[in-house]
């Protein structure tokens, strides 16, 4: 099949399961900054339950998934993955991802969703994701994704 | 119908079935971060052909707006104990805490290989050790920051 189409099958697919996932997270309540503080307080246990629920079922799919040798339906590609063992860096971001998220009540999925439900303050919670990206991307310029992940090789830019 | 929060047995399965997807469809892990650096990255170069993790943090962006066209109102008020605690003028605190509570997250998440998303969520269904640490690291941390705020407001 040809290749840009195989590319552009696959942006329609992750637009459109955005499209859900962001969805789900107006419709939980999860873009609220005091549904996510009244959970990490305790207060409520929907957060935890629909976390639960929502990792129980993709395991028990990705169970399914490799036990079977399939393949990838848009791109033809063995599906698998290699789970990684916990370093320095997987605890250290952490401890700054969580104090970020535990002071705003947000995390980059909902903030997305906030921005385009037109909420002002989300908005600068995600000017200051982007530049906490691009430090990143600026200091080492490495790759942290899994390796499934990998940007697709660049196509030269014509000059 | 959208007033009401959706049941979490309804929502959470969703959210997992939007991980089996990207395995399925294009063995990808979902994350949305991951979205953001691709954006970030494509755009800086002055590029608009982002891959598929572009487009699925686009659709987020999209679903927000749908959501609030279908219900015909935004889906909350305020921005949780902030609004709350600084009004008027005071207002203008929000903007560093929120701007450095975004780089700590986006940085934070850079490093840590994802976000709630990407190591909470798609990770830890991948049963990953260096996910479950990560998870478990950020929830015990924004529970802590949590508790502390509340005792501080």
């Amino acid at each position: 099949m040809d290749s840009t189409l195989v590319t552009n099958r696959q942006r329609g697919a992750g637009a459109l399961i955005g499209l859900a996932f962001g969805f789900m997270l107006c419709w939980s309540g999860m873009v609220d900054p005091d549904v996510i503080r009244r959970a990490l307080l305790f207060e409520d246990a929907y957060m935890f339950l629909f976390m639960g629920s929502a990792v129980g079922t993709a395991a028990i799919g990705m169970r399914l998934l490799a036990r079977t040798e399939r393949r990838a339906v848009l791109t033809d590609e063995p599906i698998g993955w290699t789970p990684e063992r916990p370093t320095r860096r997987h605890v250290g971001g952490s401890l700054l991802f969580g104090l970020g998220w535990g002071v705003s009540g947000a995390c980059p999925g909902p903030v997305a969703a906030q921005v385009g439900q037109g909420m002002a303050w989300g908005t600068v919670t995600l000017v200051g994701a982007l530049v906490g990206v691009w430090l990143y991307l600026r200091a080492d310029g490495l790759e942290t994704e899994p390796a499934a992940d990998a940007p697709q090789p660049a196509v030269a830019a014509p000059a | 119908m959208l007033d009401d929060q959706i049941a979490w047995w309804i929502a959470g399965p969703v959210m997992g079935l939007c991980v089996v997807a990207c395995r399925v469809l294009f063995n990808g892990r979902l994350g949305v971060t991951g979205g953001f650096s691709e954006l970030l990255g494509k755009a800086a170069a002055g590029r608009a052909d982002f891959d598929w993790r572009g487009w699925f943090a686009l659709g987020i962006f999209a679903a927000g707006l749908l959501f609030v066209v279908l219900a015909g109102a935004r889906s909350f008020d305020g921005y949780g104990w902030m609004t709350r605690t600084f009004e008027g003028g005071a207002q203008l605190w929000m903007v560093p805490l929120l701007l450095g509570s975004g780089i700590l997250i986006g940085y934070g998440a850079k490093v840590a290989g994802g976000c709630t998303s990407g190591n909470g969520l798609a990770g830890t269904s991948a049963l990953s050790p260096a996910a479950f640490a990560s998870t478990a690291t950020f929830f015990g941390t924004a529970i802590v920051v949590t508790v502390l705020i509340e005792g501080l407001i």
